[in-house]
């Protein structure tokens, strides 16, 4: 009998008590690898951003348009390389409630402007040819169960058409991925020049500009070459980089960030108590075993390691389940929130924090006990019979 | 039978101290699913608080069909001439029709607390605009005059962003105004809104004669019925006709959705771990006493009293827990205020609000966790064998 077996029999020798321990360390970890998970999707937009992309929207607030103008005059600037116009379209398949997250864009450049879509070359050349086409990010086509070939009618609950209707008849020329999932592909794009010759009111004009700079270094420059330009215009600029404007945008929501913190601390402030307690318990219980094991010439370090062992097993055990639970929660909640949120799961970073979490866990809760196990002296302990 | 359960209970609940560790994880753990459960109801039920404080039955919203929100709404001037002539609506104390246009345009702000810009309301009305809002009323300065630069600006927006100071200049979009009111509709969603005269607002956007929404005080709430007919009647219009407060139940629905379908289940999940704590705890308490348990059996005390006591236990060290975990989330959360951005895209102002049902369901919550979590060592308690354990 090694020290392994000794501890494995130690920590279940109460089974009902390890279980219940396991349960809740389990559910610490699938509450932190589940919201973890969703935090990703929140920050998706702020870690896929490319250095080297601006956005360009009205000072006023990005939901005012600017003129189409405006493109050409950029396109102009020193310093940048591509200009990608885009417009709110406000889509909806069916329903209102089935929200649509859609853009109307310059193709040629907004594919530009992204390089980490993927697309198949045929796929992508029959969306940047036909005007009618739309091109579908995976996620979404997913949700809605649509392929390539298929005819949809996007409603917008924003614009209107000359006819008085409010659908754009799209046809899904191409679905696309992202390269290294740090992108979000639950949206859709169309063709700007087809939704502009429809529109009623609004038209030639768009909402934002997708500014790629030569490098960015000159990232500075060029915002402030930007704005320069229409300074004291009706509709003057505002050009950040995207990944200020996405965490601008997530930050409208509130400080989901701090909310998360707080739901994770309390769990693990809880299994914390309930963990720590329950093995000192544990200990004190064992005093005399300790004592006789010590009699046996089990040196007192050894006793230390063995103790902490335990709190150490039981965290892991807990941890890994829980982890576990949560990479498979994550998946399906994913899946349910596939409209409101994009794809999420659990990154490599999670895993390791959480991983960092269990040896906390089992150190915090082990050293206490494993202290008082070192320190029975032989003599008070089989002396108290 | 019913002395002896006293007696054990009793017994039971004085020794607590002894094992206080066990007992004050027991406590803080279900404090904790409680607070975590009543912050997300806080915030839920504050939030629809906000929004439903703003809705009136006897006030109708009428948007372009198949606008979902306000910001997405047009409404041209021929309709709004149709609409001042349309039955079921209330005339004002001059005999006019009570009955504002509004243009609703998103401005940015600068946060207080984060120091970040967020999208702000800014309402052009007509002149009986407030009239329509349940509980208006001017806390300080005056109204815009009609045609100027200046904006009356609600309480909510003065608490949670810069430069709002009555009698200030703020920058929005491309325009400078000056503060000269500041107004309440007693916490409702018009508290986050800055107001001025329509005029303004259509011509410092561009919006021509159009405006977004129509707002008119209905006689009495069944008079939407005939509007509704109205409208539907005739071909020159084509709008929805909506209750304010069907409107903002509408809007509020999905927010207060995603909170609660956020809160609940991991309350749910907390209380599993909070299950097995206290579970634990029991087990740890019947163990400690095997002896003294043995000891009442042995002269003469039945099982059911030890089942009792050990049940009691649980149920007194889960309320302590849920009553604390109130306290604390009361203490903590009542009231604050927080934003979030709204359905029409801008920021909407919300104070928490811990209410008592939400408490009662807290404490419910934290009782049955006690509950469950002491019955089974309850029934250990109640079934200790005398003799094993006085042999050993």
């Amino acid at each position: 009998m090694n020290d392994a077996t000794l501890i494995r029999k130690n920590l279940f020798r109460k089974r009902l008590r390890a279980i219940l321990l396991v349960v809740s360390i389990l559910i610490a970890f699938l509450i932190y690898g589940v919201l973890a998970a969703m935090q990703n999707a929140f920050s998706m937009g702020t870690v896929g951003a490319a250095q080297e992309r601006l956005v360009t929207v009205n000072r006023i607030n990005f939901t005012v348009a600017l003129p189409y103008a405006y493109w050409d005059r950029v396109r102009q600037v020193d310093g940048v390389d591509i200009v990608a116009p885009a417009s709110w379209f406000g889509g909806y398949f069916q329903e209102p409630q089935n929200f649509v997250q859609s853009f109307a864009v310059d193709p040629e450049s907004y594919i530009a402007a992204y390089p980490e879509l993927v697309f198949e070359a045929d796929e992508r050349a029959n969306f940047l040819e036909g005007r009618t086409c739309a091109a579908v990010g995976r996620a979404l086509a997913n949700q809605y169960e649509w392929t390539v070939g298929e005819r949809i009618p996007l409603m917008s609950n924003i614009w209107q058409r000359q006819d008085g209707t409010q659908a754009w008849e799209l046809d899904i020329c191409a679905i696309f991925d992202d390269a290294d999932g740090t992108y979000p592909t639950n949206y859709l794009m169309l063709h700007y020049e087809y939704f502009n010759e429809g529109l009623s009111f609004g038209r030639d004009s768009f909402h934002w500009m997708t500014v790629v700079t030569e490098d960015a270094s000159r990232n500075d420059q060029v915002s402030q070459a930007i704005d320069a330009l229409f300074a004291n215009s009706p509709a003057e600029t505002s050009t950040t980089t995207e990944a200020a404007f996405n965490e601008a945008f997530m930050e409208q929501f509130g400080n989901i960030g701090l909310i998360l913190t707080w739901v994770i601390g309390a769990a693990f402030a809880t299994i914390l108590m309930i963990v720590g307690t329950t093995m000192v318990m544990a200990v004190n219980e064992r005093t005399r075993e300790i004592a006789v094991l010590k009699t046996l010439g089990f040196t007192a370090p050894r006793i230390f390691r063995m103790v902490l062992g335990e709190a150490l097993l039981l965290s892991f055990i807990g941890g890994l389940i829980g982890l576990g639970l949560a990479a498979g929660a994550a998946t399906l909640a994913s899946g349910a929130m596939a409209g409101v949120l994009p794809p999420f799961g659990l990154s490599l970073t999670n895993t390791l924090t959480a991983v960092a979490f269990m040896l906390a866990l089992g150190l915090l809760t082990g050293v206490l006990p494993a202290w008082k196990a070192m320190q029975v002296r032989i003599a008070d302990a089989l002396g108290k019979i | 039978m019913f002395k002896q359960t006293t007696a054990v209970t009793l017994l039971n609940l004085r020794s607590i101290p002894q094992r206080w560790g066990m007992s004050l994880a027991t406590v803080l753990s279900i404090a904790l699913v409680v607070g975590v459960l009543l912050g997300f109801m806080a915030m839920a039920s504050g939030f629809r608080a906000t929004l439903d404080g703003a809705g009136s039955d006897d006030v109708v919203i009428m948007l372009r069909g198949g606008a979902m929100t306000e910001m997405n709404s047009t409404v041209s001037r021929d309709e709004v001439r149709l609409l001042e002539a349309a039955p079921g609506i209330a005339a004002s104390a001059g005999g006019d029709p009570l009955i504002s246009s509004e243009l609703y345009v998103v401005a940015d702000g600068l946060r207080r607390a984060s120091q970040t810009r967020a999208n702000i309301a800014l309402r052009g009305i007509s002149p009986s605009g407030p009239q329509l809002r349940a509980q208006f009323a001017l806390v300080d300065g005056r109204m815009f005059e009609p045609g100027a630069g200046e904006l009356v600006v609600g309480q909510s927006v003065q608490r949670e962003f810069d430069g709002f100071g009555l009698g200030e200049t703020v920058r929005l979009g491309n325009n400078n105004w000056t503060v000269v009111g500041v107004f309440s509709t007693g916490g409702s969603v018009f508290d986050s809104e800055v107001w001025t005269d329509l005029g303004v607002v259509q011509n410092l956007y561009q919006r021509g004669s159009g405006v977004q929404t129509v707002r008119a005080r209905l006689t009495s709430p069944e008079a939407i019925t005939p509007l509704r007919d109205y409208v539907a009647n005739e071909p020159r219009l084509n709008l929805e006709v909506l209750s304010e407060r069907d409107y903002f139940a509408r809007s509020a629905g999905g927010t207060t959705n995603l909170i609660m379908v956020l809160g609940w289940p991991l309350a749910i999940a907390m209380a599993i771990g909070a299950l097995a704590g206290a579970w634990n705890a029991m087990y740890a308490s019947v163990d400690a006493r095997t002896r003294e348990l043995a000891t009442l059996r042995a002269i003469g005390f039945g099982g059911f009293p030890a089942f009792i006591a050990a049940l009691a236990e649980s149920f007194v060290l889960a309320l302590v827990g849920g009553l604390a975990g109130v306290a604390a989330t009361w203490l903590l959360f009542d009231g604050i205020t927080a934003s979030t951005l709204g359905s029409g895209f801008t920021q909407i102002v919300f104070s928490f609000a811990v209410t008592p049902d939400a408490a009662l369901q807290g404490v419910v919550l934290a009782v049955i966790v006690g509950l469950l979590g002491g019955f089974v060592p309850a029934l250990r308690a109640a079934r200790i064998p005398l003799l094993a354990v006085h042999a050993s």
